[in-house]
């Protein structure tokens, strides 16, 4: 999980590992992952999200192919 | 002291992170946690089994507690004063998001090796066009996290 200065960048780098590019998440995106996965973490009530809420969760923010489904086994 | 044994050590490993930015020693959880270190190694292995940890192959020092890293990698999180370093550039957004403290992410474009500097505020990171990418599938994460 990577940082890249632009979408031209991300698409060099897999392009130089032979490796498939990935939808792309925007940092305002990437923000509503990071404070639901881990907002309340520090937090003796917290847990882990299951996988229905994790696909509620993409499907949220625009994140709903098959690449974001954490019971899908098409990919990998 | 927690009556749930995990709970107690879980809480412990997270409050040690959050106030040094470094992993715990397994005689800092049971000092902060009220238990033996056998007790602490057990819940080590019940933490991992539920997906809250990564332990090193000593069973014993912890790799990950997301989304802090327990070593130095390219994503450096600084709050309150504080250097923390995250697994992921999604945990890097992950730190000042469980401490819910304002912070400053210092990571870089693994293309060009440009350094990024993101302020993070309590409501989000400042307006930025870099983009994050995961190569590995969402049901493949936990099958190998250090490459995920």
């Amino acid at each position: 999980m990577l940082f890249f200065r632009s979408e031209e960048r991300a698409a060099k780098w897999c392009a130089g590992r032979g490796v498939p590019r990935r939808p792309l998440v925007t940092m305002n995106q990437l923000w509503k992952l990071a404070t639901t996965w881990y907002a309340t973490r520090l937090e003796a009530v917290a847990r882990r999200p299951q996988a229905s809420e994790m696909r509620a969760l993409f499907a949220s923010i625009g994140l709903d192919d098959d690449f974001w489904d954490p019971g899908s086994d098409r990919f990998g | 002291m927690f009556a749930d044994r995990d709970l107690g050590v879980k809480v412990a490993i997270y409050g040690h992170f959050a106030e040094t930015g470094r992993r715990p020693e397994v005689v800092d959880v049971a000092r902060r946690a009220g238990i033996d270190e056998a007790g602490v190694v057990a819940s080590f292995q019940s933490l991992r089994a539920q997906r809250l940890l990564l332990l090193e192959n000593d069973g014993r020092s912890i790799r990950m507690a997301p989304p802090f890293s327990g070593v130095p990698t390219q994503h450096l999180v600084e709050a309150d004063g504080i250097g923390y370093f995250a697994n992921c550039a999604w945990d890097a957004l992950g730190v000042p998001a469980a401490l819910r403290k304002p912070g400053r992410v210092h990571s870089r474009c693994e293309e060009s090796g440009e350094p990024l500097d993101l302020p993070v505020g309590l409501e989000g990171p400042e307006s930025s066009d870099w983009l994050f990418h995961c190569l590995v599938p969402a049901a493949k994460w936990w099958d190998d996290l250090v490459f995920t």
